[in-house]
């Protein structure tokens, strides 16, 4: 009878135990050599541990160092993180506007070819991003985009609508339609129900999409650095350019912790907004 | 239908307007104008003989391209397998109730926040020959020199690029699925259990055709992305010769710029590949999810 309860019982078995702590081991774990190398100013092998660190050399140096290097204009990070949440605040915007009514429409109406158009809707997530990146470059360069904000805020709603849309479809599907046709029976306008009685409930569910909309637009490499052309830097381009000769020395070790603090303020905002729920919903089916 | 009806769905298919021009005219025209290019219509470089298969011809005749071929779907999908049994894993032991499952549950979503690039960086620290994983070695004295450790990044096994894949994507997997197990709650294990059913069998007979949706959908983004992912084969990958994505780039940035054309063939070949396993896959899922009595 102990194997049963075993089972059905709410409590971690000793393997999942571990298995958590190895999993939260290997995912946090590595971000400390990282923050060390980051202060450090010698940091040889085999030493576990600097045998510099980068403030006692910091008085002595004429050049700027480490995290002063990090922190200067020199090092560009002011202007890359600047472009990365300039170009996810349009991205989250324009996504926003487009996908609002379509969410609308695949949740209440239905019309001829809309199980066609919701799997095109979810195109954009299973075809290779390489495929798309050099395939539009090849167009941005015809159109003049190419190295613009404009073609990589364009590039940006490809991957991003799909999850917008789905995001919103879920939150109009839990709303009814009585409170909209309420208002309408009291004679509000179109607008005036959209503004006061449609937002106001999708509140919600709008902002989880726009911080998750923001969220991979910030995390998008591959179209940035395509379509970019080295002219328009993000935080991670610009980290692929500090790491992609393969070595991480100090101020690329501050780079990547730079580029990590966006994330972890939007992972504490978005755990309150993002529910696990949204995830679960099936692929094209 | 009425007049009044007409306007209504007109007005509705006026909304579909600014999704579709985006996917269809972006997305689509940047996949067909893919395929013209790779079948030799490229009158802006004053090349236009269209169709002409000889780029893809000797494309797939030369034997590198097959080698490319089989490191980007082996990086692929040994990366998908490990994050969805560690996602899984991982899942199933986060719908259990234990202390600090608050503060868990924002740790292990952490990978999903931040940019691939990140995940390089971390991969480069701990496993490089003067990395963290080579000190650790020579403190326990099995090497006194960085050059005795065994070469992790930059082989054509790509350990690298899996560590970075895995660490990114087992939390999109375990996300998916546990959102499944939320939903599905936790009645029919209880039966089984009660029935008489083993471990293994509750896993295998009830739970794991129950999150069998969550499973197919992020394991096929996952796969997708891998395929035609860049950044980590680049900087971690073993050189020559590269996974098809760095093979299309480097045709792609040559001096000479009629090998752009080669480079268009690569992408639609990194299309045609991801596409046909992709649909073999939901295939294979859907014929599953009828015999299943699902559909």
């Amino acid at each position: 009878m102990a194997r049963r309860n075993d089972t059905l019982s709410m409590r971690l078995s000793p393997f999942q135990k571990i298995y958590l702590l190895l999993v939260a081991g290997f995912i946090v774990g590595p971000f400390l050599p990282v923050i060390v190398q980051s202060l450090a100013f010698r940091w040889a092998w085999p030493e576990l541990l600097p045998g510099t660190w980068w403030l006692e050399q910091r008085e002595k140096s004429m050049l700027p160092l480490a995290w002063d290097y990090v922190l200067s204009p020199y090092s560009r990070v002011w202007e890359a993180t600047v472009n990365t949440v300039f170009i996810g605040l349009v991205v989250t915007a324009i996504c926003l506007a487009i996908c609002l009514p379509v969410a609308r429409l695949l949740a209440r109406e239905s019309f001829p070819g809309k199980s066609a158009f919701e799997f095109f809707l979810s195109l954009p997530l299973i075809v290779p991003e390489a495929a798309i990146g050099i395939a539009l470059l090849m167009i941005f360069i015809r159109l003049g985009l190419a190295g613009s904000y404009a073609g990589i805020i364009i590039a940006h709603l490809i991957p991003t609508i799909p999850y917008m849309v789905r995001m919103l479809a879920a939150v109009y599907q839990g709303l009814g339609r009585e409170f909209e046709e309420q208002a309408m029976i009291l004679g509000a306008r179109p607008l005036q129900i959209l503004w006061r009685v449609t937002l106001p409930m999708l509140l919600p569910g709008v902002v989880a999409g726009a911080l998750f909309t923001f969220l991979v637009s910030t995390n998008i490499f591959l179209l940035t650095f395509f379509l970019g052309q080295g002219q328009v830097i993000t935080l991670p381009t610009l980290l692929f350019s500090k790491i992609s000769g393969g070595n991480l020395d100090t101020t690329a070790a501050g780079i990547t912790l730079i580029v990590t603090l966006p994330g972890i303020i939007l992972l504490i905002i978005s755990e309150r907004f993002i529910k696990e729920e949204a995830f679960g919903k099936g692929f094209g089916s | 239908m009425t007049a009044r009806e007409r306007r209504t769905r007109i007005l509705q298919m006026l909304q579909l307007v600014p999704i579709l021009s985006v996917l269809v005219i972006l997305f689509g025209g940047a996949l067909v104008m893919a395929l013209l290019q790779s079948l030799g219509f490229a009158p802006w470089f004053g090349i236009n003989t269209f169709p002409d298969f000889s780029y893809f011809g000797s494309l797939w005749g030369s034997k590198i391209f097959w080698v490319s071929l089989w490191l980007t779907l082996y990086y692929a999908t040994v990366s998908t397998f490990l994050a969805l049994v560690f996602g899984t894993m991982l899942a199933l032991a986060l719908i259990k109730a234990f202390p600090g499952k608050w503060l868990y549950k924002y740790v292990y979503k952490l990978p999903l926040m931040i940019p691939y690039t990140v995940g390089i960086a971390l991969a480069v620290i701990m496993l490089s020959s003067g990395g963290v994983l080579s000190r650790f070695a020579a403190f326990a004295g099995l090497i006194d020199d960085p050059g005795q450790f065994p070469q992790i990044l930059k082989t054509h096994y790509g350990w690298g690029i899996i560590a970075v894949y895995v660490w990114k994507q087992t939390p999109f997997i375990t996300l998916a699925v546990y959102a499944v197990l939320l939903g599905i709650g936790r009645e029919t294990e209880e039966a089984a259990a009660i029935l008489g059913a083993r471990r293994g069998a509750i896993f295998f007979r009830v739970t794991l055709p129950q999150i069998l949706p969550g499973i197919v959908s992020s394991t096929l983004i996952c796969f997708a992305f891998n395929v035609g992912a860049f950044e980590a084969p680049f900087i971690l990958g073993g050189g020559f010769p590269d996974t098809l994505p760095v093979v299309a780039w480097r045709y792609f940035n040559d001096a000479d710029y009629t090998l752009q054309l080669q480079g268009m063939a690569t992408v639609v070949s990194i299309g045609i590949v991801a596409g046909v396993i992709l649909f073999a896959y939901l295939w294979v899922y859907r014929r599953y999810e009828r015999r299943m009595g699902r559909h």
